[in-house]
């Protein structure tokens, strides 16, 4: 069993440490980085769609593309990103440096 | 990557509040009342929603609606765009709105996480209908590491479930369809969804509900009515007739607690696939495969992927073929070659011990030398990004590279692509029923200008074709076809008996069709009985 346990510590998703959620509670608010870990780095960056970060994009037009997609990119409801989580991610992608590990097309 | 994005104007002319039309955002589309309702049934049902959520989380505005009204189906005459949304944070307020909805005949639609890819998202099977978001509702409720059950609210993520295992060390494994870090395991069990470890039938694994019905009354199916429901995620069935199904792919309650079987991770895990170069191999792959499924010497769900579909992951079609016509075979076959992928691509897993992976392992390679199967493991085909893709799907592993389908076409061309549309009929696992559903595929694509990308799966007994219909949608006369294909798809596969497993919001009525007159009249005296009113998402699964 502690071999298991161990195995299971070692698939923790590398560089995206969540703020836990325990049973029984809501979600709490996510940082930008954990927003961008859990859902749209899935894309941006992994060869799916477009490199998002360090591109200065204009936070304003980050926000309108998360609620209402885009082609290919599904839009998120205030229900998926919350509002708060939202205006603070699409700053921290403005400001975002770039990662050179990511890959997009 | 910038000369891409900027080509495109994507975001400049979002930021500049350009009109959305031809952005590709769904915003376009127009919003209609359902029928009987009047404007101010709606306003009177938007107010009391109001009360009990709070102002901000209902949404009655175009604009503010415009994040539910997304998808990636095809809907031409605009017949799926929802009117409102209305949000719930606990099963309290879900019994409110369905009780304000029965008052003032509003129709409601209810999605856990909303992201059916590929089957409508969001939007709704006919028009005038509030969404009613079940994302906020998102608590883990419990995980018994005894039993390796857990029971959770609809807008669980599958990404939060597996968070959740991993921060407290607990040594087990979910499993995912392709969208696993933004869906839910709620809404696609109750869309009969599948994934790829031993656990993939996901409904199979499903154990104990809590269903809001539409007269506002709370079942618990199973064990969980009882005075000790300390069995509910231990015992599937109760007494009496079994209730769990007819809350899959159905609108006779709102599901708001489900339980689930989780996997306990195996010692040893190790994936595979096998590659054949032909396109007529399907046929003896699905012969070989169905013995090792139903013996259980290969555990989980095997998907058979054909090199287009692959190709369309990763790659845009413009890279591989320039022309308006459907992609040739042979124009797939340089490309797959050229990607190290083979025309068909079958992907399995074995799981346990070392002693037991060894003693499979050698059932498997004899099974599939006989048929020029080409067995390869993690070390012959390195970083291979399809094999990547499918080894972490198998062991219930989180990624989204499937949404790449969505900018195969389109995306090259100057075009926008962002359309998808699964059809998915099934057939029992053999072989001799692949070849001509093959060919009456590429037929019935190939006469609307659409290419074959394909996939065939086998949960045990039974062959699912998945056919990813792939289009531009930021294309109007293209959508129109997309929509007039797959109709096609449906009603030309349902003649010969290969009806759809599941469908998206814009073909349900058409693939209820497919089963006959008194399946349907069943599910409408049901109906009837459980909500009189038609309040629960009429048109679901044809069921209005």
């Amino acid at each position: 069993m502690k071999r298991a346990v161990l195995l299971a510590a070692g698939l923790a998703l590398a560089g995206t440490a969540q703020a836990a959620q325990k049973l029984g509670e809501y979600q709490a608010q996510r940082s930008p980085e954990q927003v961008y870990a859990s859902v749209c780095g899935y894309c941006h960056g992994k060869n799916v769609g477009p490199v998002i970060r360090g591109r200065a994009l204009p936070a304003e037009a980050v926000e309108y593309i998360v609620r209402h997609g885009q082609n290919a990119m599904p839009a998120f409801r205030p229900t998926e990103v919350t509002p708060a989580e939202l205006k603070a991610l699409a700053a921290w992608v403005q400001q975002s440096s770039a990662d050179p590990k990511e890959k997009g097309q | 990557m910038t000369a891409n994005i900027d080509r495109r104007s994507l975001l400049g002319g979002a930021a500049a509040g350009a009109a959305a039309v031809g952005l590709g955002t769904g915003a376009k589309a127009k919003a209609v009342l359902a029928p009987g309702v009047r404007k101010r049934d709606f306003a009177g049902a938007v107010a009391a929603m109001r009360k009990v959520v709070g102002d901000e989380w209902v949404f009655a505005d175009p604009e503010a609606v415009s994040p539910w009204k997304k998808s990636y189906t095809p809907d031409p005459y605009a017949k799926h765009v929802p009117v409102g949304a209305v949000c719930p944070e606990n099963v309290e307020q879900v019994q409110a709105i369905v009780k304000i909805a029965n008052q003032f005949r509003q129709p409601i639609w209810p999605i856990s996480t909303g992201k059916n890819m590929g089957y409508g998202q969001a939007t709704t099977a006919a028009p005038g209908q509030m969404v009613l978001d079940l994302k906020r509702m998102n608590r883990i409720l419990s995980v018994d590491t005894e039993l390796c059950t857990a029971l959770v609210e609809p807008g669980v993520t599958y990404r939060q479930l597996k968070d959740y295992l991993v921060e407290n060390n607990i040594p087990l494994w979910i499993d995912v369809p392709t969208v696993g870090p933004i869906a839910s395991p709620v809404g696609n069990t109750l869309d009969r969804g599948v994934g790829y470890t031993p656990y993939g039938e996901h409904f199979m694994v499903q154990c104990g509900m809590e269903v809001v019905l539409a007269d506002g009354e709370i079942l618990r199916t199973g064990m969980g009515s009882t005075k000790n429901p300390s069995a509910w995620q231990a015992f599937k069935w109760g007494y009496g007739p079994y209730l769990d199904g007819l809350f899959t792919q159905s609108n006779f309650g709102v599901v708001t607690k489900m339980g689930m079987w989780l996997m306990p991770q195996p010692p040893v895990y190790k994936p595979f696939v096998v590659r054949h170069k032909k396109m007529e191999d399907v046929a003896r792959i699905v012969e070989a495969m169905r013995p090792l499924r139903i013996a259980n010497i290969v555990p989980n769900v095997v998907l058979m992927m054909g090199a287009a579909y692959q190709l369309a992951m990763f790659k845009r079609r413009g890279e591989v073929w320039d022309q308006p016509t459907p992609i040739t075979d042979e124009a797939v076959a340089k490309a797959a070659h050229d990607n190290n992928l083979g025309m068909w691509n079958t992907y399995i897993a074995l799981y346990g011990t070392e002693g037991m992976i060894a003693e499979s392992e050698k059932i498997v390679r004899a099974a599939f030398a006989a048929i020029d199967g080409e067995v390869l493991t993690q070390e012959d085909v390195g970083d291979n990004p399809w094999f990547h893709h499918h080894a972490t799907l198998m062991q219930g592993g989180l990624n989204l590279d499937e949404i790449g389908l969505a900018r195969w076409r389109g995306a090259k061309e100057g075009g926008g692509g962002g359309g998808l549309a699964w059809f998915a009929p099934v057939a029992p696992a053999k072989g001799s029923e692949t070849q001509g559903q093959v060919e009456l595929a590429k037929q019935i694509l190939g006469k609307h200008g659409f290419d074959y990308t394909a996939a065939f799966a086998i949960g045990s007994r039974e062959l699912h074709h998945i056919i990813a219909l792939l289009y531009d949608k930021s294309d109007p006369a293209e959508e129109k076809r997309a929509d007039d294909c797959y109709r096609e798809l449906v009603t030309g596969f349902g003649e010969r008996g290969w009806a759809s497993y599941r469908t998206g919001v814009h073909a349900m009525d058409l693939v209820a069709e497919q089963f006959g007159t008194v399946n349907r009249a069943f599910n409408a005296k049901l109906k009837h009985a459980l909500d009189p009113n038609h309040i629960l998402a009429p048109g679901k699964s044809g069921i209005l």
